[in-house]
């Protein structure tokens, strides 16, 4: 089970730049990232019935970091707190 | 009493119903136990001797169909193996790791033909390489197992992607 953030939704376009993470083209407030990262994704669109998920621990490589796209019916519930 | 031996009999008729359904695997059960044996015969003690590492490769093998097909790009793994491939294969990753632990959770089975399960179930490899380095993966897997001979072996594992970049 993997415990991540939510960040778009269906057709919103996910991009990252320098860190910074972009949803169609604007930059997402993210006061949850407790260490900054530096990674570089390019714009990418999340496909029907899919939703975009990050970790908030973003200090590692991006190549290391599961995240990504993935089926809403893989969604299993939300944390109580 | 004639009564009282019907009312005996159906107990007994009762309670070795009871204990054949018990005693004896359903399929699900069956299906779940070559997992077991495999989380078994992958994972690797530090202090594993020569004679239980070439047991346990050997028994690996017996785990699968004479071909199995397997997709875990990881691996570099794509394509039809035979069960020595399989064994052989295992051997070779194991004895990278001094340690090695193979779990796998959530099993879900199906059985959308006759004599065959198709499982989704996430494995988890923890470990330590001969150098030192640690090692923690997690991948969710569909697999397809068939039963010959009474014995249900795999014959496909893909590992699936769950999150597209």
């Amino acid at each position: 089970m993997l415990l991540k953030r939510v960040v778009a939704s269906e057709g919103e376009q996910v991009e990252f730049r320098e860190g910074r993470l972009l949803v169609d083209g604007e930059e997402l407030e993210e006061p949850y990232v407790r260490y900054p990262c530096s990674w570089n994704l390019s714009p990418r669109r999340v496909e029907k019935d899919c939703v975009y998920v990050v970790g908030d621990n973003r200090n590692m490589p991006i190549e290391n970091h599961h995240f990504g796209q993935t089926s809403k019916r893989r969604i299993i519930g939300v944390p109580l707190w | 009493m004639k009564i009282k031996h019907l009312l005996v009999s159906s107990v007994i008729v009762v309670a070795g119903i009871v204990v054949i359904i018990t005693l004896i695997p359903s399929e699900e059960k069956r299906v779940k136990r070559q997992f077991a044996l495999l989380s078994e015969w992958v994972s690797k003690s530090p202090e594993e001797n020569a004679f239980t590492m070439l047991q346990k490769m050997k028994n690996i093998g017996t785990l699968f169909d004479e071909r199995c097909e397997m997709k875990i790009p990881d691996q570099s793994l794509s394509g039809s193996y035979t069960r020595q491939e399989v064994s052989t294969y295992a051997g070779g990753a194991r004895s990278y790791l001094s340690q090695l632990d193979l779990k796998f959770y959530d099993l879900h089975i199906i059985f959308p033909e006759k004599e065959m399960a198709k499982v989704n179930v996430t494995a988890r490899i923890t470990g330590r390489s001969t150098a030192g380095e640690r090692m923690d993966e997690t991948r969710e897997l569909e697999c397809v197992l068939r039963k010959l001979d009474k014995q249900w072996l795999f014959s496909q594992i893909e590992v699936i992607e769950v999150l597209k970049k």
